[in-house]
């Protein structure tokens, strides 16, 4: 045996070394089977070859950041017995519009080369992927075994797909459908779950618009005992839900529909109740079109809340005060701005386990009407929420005092997304740029892994991101910066950034080919609305053969003038399936 | 009903070449340290890809804000022509706030309600203190106040609330303001 060689040849100094190449490969598998992190895995594999050829067959879950990264034939042939794939596709950008139609990440070669080769497949999560209907009904038809099904801002399918899973998969654990551009022609999808189905434990189509057959819900949800997060859609209405509630007690997690309705005594009663009866639940959301008038039906079932989801709820300052004084355990916390200032001074005096905060704008593209949240809001929840790491937090004013003192109170920030809505705002009070609020951040949060940037901001920001933000991972970065020397800074400075999107910012090809060595070791740059060139692109994909480095062209624009660039490293080659506005340099 | 992932070219492109203004109009303000913000036109309002929210949200509170629009009208009594929603803003206080002027019968009523909004004493605001049979101020000369209420009418212009009968104000009436008293041009 090999092992055994090694072990003639080693010193004796060497004897604890020899012990551990002698492990026979199946104990090597079994031990390394424990390991479920993404990265230790891939470090594990790079010991020596008999850990990488234990760590391949031994994996069973696989994560592909970008799906044009690799190639299904590479993937298959290195790993044999995966049950468990997450997908990434397009560059998050596409979530703005920013990404031409048909740009590709079509899931269906992926699942023709898994029903080769993982016919046991178990679990698929897709994100920004395009899936068809024949992709979902071949899903459906080849894999006996698959159980669970999650679908994130996936865009190409209609509910006919649905509801070949439905009728399918007898053993489907979970079906999250969240956030995806998709043909909602009818809800009779749910109707095809079988009257024998009884496994499911997972079921998301809030986001979707069609109404279901409610008996054929109710009927689902009674028999599947083992449902732990059901999160409806807004056709669902408060009689209807608590009907549901009745059927499932154990519930965890709870989506409603529409909070929206007229309620006599009885039926609110009914509904309190439903909502005491679950005594699980720590997750909350749907409240489509919440009036103040039903929300105490949940004071009870607040107290557990660990999370609760209000994005869809425009509640005044008040109403919503009043309902977080019950939610003293919250951890996350994602509302709409209609709650001003006000509401978020209640959290930060009722919340102090909460960690992540998400505020977003009711009123996006209103420019002239100013209300929302401003930096005060912010401030207050600093100062009563001491764990806090997450935040996203869409404004219209901002000033650099703020966010020290906010970083002050909370140096913990893994995640500081911030977004000044008008492009290229200063600080409204001194009227200067905002690159000492974001050199706080990056000075005092050492943990900061994600940063979105925002307002008036010099070359100065970058080089405080290049200098201090050693941990960085992703940078997204608008309407910013002076010249090249800005993203310079951030290519030589952050050593572990990984994903990098810019848009709208002064940075050409100086900064663009100053990256050269550094794309290698990062999943991705995007680039759009600079000043880069297409002759630079041509020269940054001669140079970098491991680099796909795309281009996508606007109508009436420059010959010359690289509108969007996206550039990631891939084993896999240049792909074949861009649509002609792509072209791959 | 389908959320395209992209928008039309034409607007895209149209969106490409404002981004060039805009840029151009950041480094002007940068350079001469003006610190303005930059104003969006009508086109660029309706962006699809600004600010950053994902599309199913943004079609939501699409939705909402049309609802919104909607609601206002039938949540609040409304008077025998409805109601004229306008909106107040405070000098300093960046959050505006609603208000119904076909729910008062005068520049009284208006002045009582901004007062508890804002807390600010009745008197302390300069506008009408007195009005006569037809709704017209009568001024007050001798007292000290602090604030002053504007209103813009249909042309544009910042008036003094008060100058014209209220039924007239009522149709003439787009938004009111509350600022500190010295800080007025007349």
């Amino acid at each position: 045996m090999e092992s055994e060689s090694k072990r003639k040849k080693e010193s004796p100094n060497t004897a604890e070394l020899a012990v551990t190449a002698s492990f026979p490969d199946e104990v090597l598998e079994i031990v390394l089977s424990l390991l479920t992190s993404h990265r230790d895995r891939s470090s594990v594999s790079l010991v020596c070859k008999d850990w990488y050829r234990a760590e391949r067959w031994s994996r069973t879950q696989v994560f592909i950041g970008n799906c044009y990264s690799v190639s299904p034939e590479i993937l298959t042939r290195r790993f044999p017995n995966i049950r468990s794939v997450t997908l990434k596709g397009k560059p998050r950008f596409s979530d703005f519009n920013l990404v031409p139609p048909n740009w590709g990440a079509d899931i269906h070669a992926w699942l023709v080369a898994f029903a080769a080769k993982y016919p046991f497949l178990e679990e698929l999560r897709l994100k920004r992927m395009a899936v068809s209907d024949e992709s979902l009904e071949f899903l459906a038809s080849n894999f006996p075994n698959f159980k669970l099904l999650s679908l994130l801002s996936c865009d190409g399918f209609s509910t006919d797909g649905l509801a070949a899973i439905a009728t399918h998969c007898k053993n489907l654990t979970e079906l999250d459908i969240q956030e995806n551009g998709i043909e909602d022609s009818s809800g009779s999808w749910l109707s095809c779950f079988p009257e024998s189905f009884t496994s499911l434990e997972v079921l998301n189509f809030a986001n979707l618009t069609s109404e279901v057959n409610t008996d054929a819900l109710e009927r689902l949800v009674s028999r599947c005992k083992s449902l732990k997060v059901l999160k409806v859609n807004k056709s669902i209405s408060l009689e209807q839900l608590q009907r549901l509630l009745v059927r499932a007690p154990q519930l965890e997690e709870l989506g409603t529909g529409s909070f929206l309705q007229d309620l006599t005594a009885r039926p609110y009663a009914d509904l309190e109740s439903a909502f005491n009866n679950c005594k699980n639940i720590h997750t909350l959301s749907g409240l489509w079109e919440a009036v103040p008038l039903y929300l105490p039906a949940l004071y009870n079932s607040c107290a557990n809340l660990t999370f609760l989801n209000l994005s869809y709820t425009a509640l005044q300052s008040g109403e919503f005060a009043k309902l977080v004084v019950h939610c003293p355990r919250l951890r996350r916390l994602w509302v709409l701005d209609t709650v001003e200032d006000k509401g978020l001074e209640a959290v930060g005096s009722n919340c102090p386990l909460l960690e992540e905060l998400r505020v977003f704008p009711a009123d996006p593209f209103d420019e002239e009407i100013i209300h929302g949240v401003t930096e005060e809001g912010f401030v207050a929840v600093s100062f009563g929420c001491r764990r806090l790491h997450y935040v996203l937090y869409f404004c219209r004013q901002m000033t650099n005092a703020a966010v020290a003192t906010i970083v002050q109170n909370c140096p913990n920030f893994t995640h500081f997304r911030l977004c000044i809505m008008t492009p290229g705002l200063p600080d409204y009070l001194t009227n200067e740029p905002m690159d000492e609020a974001f050199g706080a951040v990056v000075k005092t949060c050492s943990k900061l892994q994600r940063l979105s940037v925002s307002g008036l901001l010099t070359d100065l920001t970058f080089e405080y991101i290049g200098k201090y933000a050693k941990n960085l991972e992703t940078l997204s970065v608008a309407f910013a910066g002076r010249s090249d020397r800005g993203m310079q800074c951030v290519l030589e400075g952050c050593p572990k950034l990984r994903k990098l999107e810019i848009r709208d910012c002064p940075f050409g090809n100086e900064a663009l080919l100053s990256g050269l060595e550094k794309y290698e070791s990062m999943r991705s740059l995007w680039m759009s609305a600079c000043n880069v060139t297409m002759n630079a692109c041509r020269r940054l994909a001669k140079q970098m053969p491991r680099l796909n480095v795309e281009v996508m062209k606007e109508d009436g624009s420059d010959d010359s003038q690289a509108d969007k660039v996206y550039i990631y490293r891939t084993v896999a080659g240049p792909r074949r399936d861009a649509p002609p506005s792509v072209l791959t340099l | 009903m389908i959320f395209s992932s992209s928008s039309s070219s034409p607007s895209l492109a149209a969106a490409v070449s404002n981004n060039n203004e805009r840029r151009d109009l950041m480094s002007t303000c940068t350079d001469l340290n003006l610190g303005l913000s930059i104003s969006l036109s009508p086109e660029q309002r309706q962006r699809l890809d600004w600010p950053p929210i994902k599309s199913l949200l943004r079609s939501t509170l699409n939705k909402l804000a049309e609802k919104a629009d909607e609601n206002d009208g039938r949540h609040h009594h409304s008077q025998q022509y409805g109601s004229l929603f306008v909106k107040v803003y405070m000098e300093g206080i960046p959050i505006g706030r609603k208000l119904d002027l076909f729910a008062h019968h005068g520049y009284n009523a208006l002045v009582t309600t901004l007062s508890h909004m804002f807390t600010i004493k009745t008197t302390n605001i300069l506008c009408p203190d007195d009005s006569d049979d037809h709704g017209r101020v009568v001024h007050s000369s001798s007292k000290d106040y602090q604030y002053v209420l504007t209103y813009q009418d249909k042309e544009g212009d910042w008036m003094m609330v008060g100058d014209v009968p209220w039924e007239m104000f009522l149709t003439t009436v787009k938004r009111l303001k509350i600022t500190r008293a010295g800080r007025c041009h007349s």
